[in-house]
């Protein structure tokens, strides 16, 4: 019957069509990614002027520059709502990888916080570039590792009290999970800012700090704040004795991600090209260096878009579940 | 300390190093005065642009930008009541009265002196206490903040005018300060849905509007009652002046040094507090916001000293103390350096340049503040039909800036149209400001604080520091309301 359809002569001419329609659609794409890009270039940032994610878009910009042989690119900090403009403004625009989104794991965790109305069939990754690992800090005066917190929050339930920037943040989401997964009974504390967490660490106003460790490494050194348990599933080369997640039995392995995402109508081909383009400036010893430089070189910040998009979706999912325990 | 200090100074005197300087004050000044353009824009802007140098010199710059931006905001606040950063709001408040007034001069010489001393206070403070400085803010926690909060609160009682204003415009500014997702829960209040209003209603572009916008309506609808301004003669060194305001710069310095080393409050909540404590000593204190020159030496002292201060925990600890030193710690970090509890040791010769620099820095503020203003002064000349359109438009070009949000110019203007109308109320803006600036830290403090204590009250009262810090706020609050009921007290008995 479905043959008798198609061969009718009517059907076959609209067979034909289509698929010449659909072949000519593949070339134009094709085209698309070649000549690409066709017009200025906009990197939204969505996040403030002078962050992490600020600075990566902006080591970014140059190298991009350059691998398409003279593009030219703005730079355009969105910080409102976490970062949800940038994110609505790269779904609302054109299809055609001109608007680039850098953004930080606060993506999806204010998306599974519905702080965000921007979810992952209005954008898809590039790929990701870096991702700082998670760990829990202490004042080592207070607890020399994991183990006597450990014994202390399990026979102090609901004392132990654990700091990290606002709720929903990638600090938040990595204690919830914490929490959810080793049962201790503590409770988070939302501070403005990574700094003002520490501070009340090393005031011993506060037991821990749930955050990533590049931007601590200098209180390690000091002495000062110590990591005791790492989101990882392997330990860390410069920190032998800190035992991760993973041995404990939990499969935490999140970090803070930098990614670059574009509309998710985007053409395939486009798609490629660009996180062939991201590939590059990653494996170059120039951005090499810059990630050297801010300590980002723990594990490996590099995933294909495909698995991140993955991983990302995997996250909402245990994202909202654990934010709406809370709430 | 010395040693190094003069080391420090050895290198800012480098004939290329003192160039970067001046030019780094200039553009500071610049950025300063341009309501919009912060301190914090600046140095993302100028950023890049120092990765070609070394650090010692990339940093001498970055902060010299900071320390001028700080100081030059005052000038238009005065001038034309359009506070240039967030930082001099409350120099508005009497500098603009003089203006009116007809002593523009006077009231700017005020606040170049006042901010040249302030900010040498804050130097000295950061080159001889960082370490020591550092580790006291640390027990400061959050019902240390909420106290200090509350105590900049009370001051609403004592500020002049009518008492129910003062209250109706603090709780309008705290209401405003609830807009937005709740840092703590991460619950929307009133954003209705939204995106633009998640994130809160900006300092800036309310402090634009109310002051700014507010002014230029009103110039340009109602009789224009101003003094025409012939000739403005800035006089710095003023040796009367000196002596009246010489106690409140004292203590206005001090109290913001002591603020602006507190990791997280910054500036302009100095320039708030070190505001209202001067009202609250003062004798006079319906003398205040109709040009006092004490109330510009207060906030100008002090905010130049709190963004000194707010230098000390980001170079002893790698906390910054405010916006505009949290974009410093991140280009720390772009080049390579990681400030922390260590970072004075290992790049001790770096960090006394920067305090050398910051030092010669506050002596340029006075050396080239007069030429600068002056350029300013001359736009006085133009005619206010067409300054106003140009303050807007400088007003709408910075607010956008900030969060490249045309939401917030609207907000903006909307705010212009607001502060009309609360002045023909005779409304007392400084009031809603208050309430704005210290709201957010006294409510998320104050649930911080009972977080930290699993919801037990007494912790704001064991805790030394802000048991007494409470203890004054509600002495001077009993103070402010039963002093005036004891006086007509007296009237009463002595005409009866």
């Amino acid at each position: 019957m479905l043959t008798k359809l198609l061969l009718t002569p009517h059907a076959l001419k609209m067979t034909t069509l289509g698929v010449a329609l659909i072949s000519t659609a593949m070339v134009a794409q094709a085209d698309e990614a070649a000549d690409y890009p066709t017009k200025p270039i906009q990197f939204l940032v969505a996040a403030g002027a002078g962050g992490g994610v600020d600075n990566f878009a902006r080591v970014v910009r140059p190298m991009f520059e350059e691998a398409l042989g003279g593009a030219r690119i703005t730079v355009i900090n969105l910080p409102s709502a976490s970062g949800a403009l940038a994110h609505q403004r790269t779904a609302n625009g054109a299809p055609d990888g001109h608007t680039l989104d850098f953004a930080s794991t606060t993506y999806v965790t204010s998306l599974a916080a519905g702080q965000n109305p921007v979810g992952l069939d209005q954008i898809t990754p590039v790929a990701r570039m870096q991702s700082d690992v998670m760990a829990l800090f202490v004042n080592p005066q207070r607890y020399p590792d994991f183990e006597s917190f450990l014994e202390y929050a399990q026979a102090n339930p609901g004392k132990v009290t654990v700091g990290g920037t606002h709720t929903a943040s990638p600090d938040h989401v990595s204690f919830l999970s914490l929490r959810d997964a080793s049962g201790l009974d503590m409770s988070f504390i939302p501070y403005d800012s990574t700094g003002n967490a520490t501070a009340n660490v090393l005031g011993n106003n506060i037991d821990a700090s749930t955050t990533s460790l590049s931007p601590l490494l200098s209180y390690i050194e000091a002495g000062q704040m110590m990591p005791i348990l790492v989101f990882s599933d392997e330990r860390l080369a410069d920190f032998p004795d800190v035992p991760t997640t993973v041995e404990y039995g939990w499969d935490l392995t999140d970090g803070n991600d930098r990614a670059v995402f574009v509309h998710a109508d985007t053409p395939a081909p486009l798609v490629q090209r660009l996180e062939e383009v991201l590939k590059g400036i990653f494996d170059s010893e120039d951005y090499q260096a810059y990630a050297e430089r801010v300590n980002l070189t723990y594990r490996d910040g590099w995933m294909a878009g495909d698995a991140y998009r993955e991983r990302l979706e995997h996250n909402y999912e245990l994202y909202s579940r654990l934010l709406s325990n809370e709430q | 300390m010395l040693e190094n200090f003069l080391g420090g100074l050895a290198v800012v005197m480098q004939p290329l190093n003192l160039l970067l300087l001046t030019s780094a004050v200039f553009i500071g000044f610049i950025g300063g005065a341009l309501p919009g353009i912060s301190g914090v824009i600046l140095v993302v802007i100028l950023l890049p642009i120092t990765y070609g140098m070394d650090s010692t010199t990339a940093f001498m710059v970055l902060t010299a930008i900071y320390g001028a931006t700080v100081f030059s905001g005052l000038i238009t606040a005065i001038l034309y009541r359009a506070p240039g950063t967030p930082e001099a709001v409350m120099t508005a408040f009497d500098g603009y009265p003089m203006t009116q007034q007809g002593q523009a001069g006077k009231a700017l010489g005020i606040g170049v002196l006042s901010s040249a001393i302030g900010g040498l206070v804050g130097t000295i403070a950061l080159i001889i206490f960082t370490p020591m400085l550092a580790t006291m803010a640390l027990r400061f926690s959050s019902p240390e903040y909420f106290a200090l909060a509350v105590l900049g609160l009370t001051v609403v009682a004592s500020l002049g005018g009518r008492l129910i204003y003062g209250l109706i415009g603090a709780t309008l500014g705290l209401f405003i300060a609830t807009i937005g997702i709740d840092p703590l829960t991460g619950t929307s209040r009133y954003t209705f849905d939204n995106l633009n209003l998640m994130e809160g209603v900006g300092l800036i572009p309310m402090i634009v509007g109310l002051f700014a916008v507010s002014e230029v309506m009103k110039r340009a609808l109602d009789q224009d009652t101003h003094q025409p301004l012939k000739k403005v003669k800035v006089k710095i060194f003023d040796l009367p002046i000196l002596r009246k305001i010489g106690p409140t710069l004292t203590r206005s310095s001090l109290i913001g040094v002591i603020i602006g080393i507190l990791p997280g409050i910054g500036a302009s909540t100095a320039a708030m507090v070190s505001y209202s404590e001067t009202v609250r000593w003062s004798k006079h204190p319906e003398k205040f916001g109709k040009g006092a020159p004490e109330g510009i030496a207060a906030p100008e002292s002090a905010n130049n000293a709190a963004a000194m201060g707010a230098l000390v925990p980001l170079f002893a600890l790698g906390i910054p103390g405010s916006g505009t030193t949290a974009v410093i710690l991140g280009a720390f970090i772009m080049h390579g350096l990681q400030p922390g509890p260590m970072f004075m040791m290992t790049h001790s010769s770096l960090i006394y340049a920067v305090f050398a620099g910051l030092f010669i820095v506050n002596f340029m503020i006075l050396l080239f503040s007069k030429p600068f203003i002056t350029l300013f002064t001359k736009l006085l000349n133009v005619p206010y039909s067409a300054l106003g359109p140009i303050i807007i438009m400088c007003c709408i070009v910075g607010t956008y800036s900030v969060r490249n949000s045309m939401f917030d110019v609207w907000l903006m203007l909307g705010f212009g149209v607001l502060g009309y109308l609360l002045e023909k109320l005779k409304f007392p803006l400084v009031s809603i400001i208050l309430g704005l600036v210290l709201g957010p830290i006294a409510e998320s403090e104050l649930r911080r604080a009972l977080s930290m204590s699993q919801g037990d009250l007494s912790i704001f009262f064991t805790r030394p520091i802000s048991a007494s810090l409470l203890a004054v706020a509600a002495l001077l609050l009993a103070v402010t309301i039963v002093m005036p009921l004891i006086k007509r007290a007296r009237l009463n008995s002595a005409t009866s």
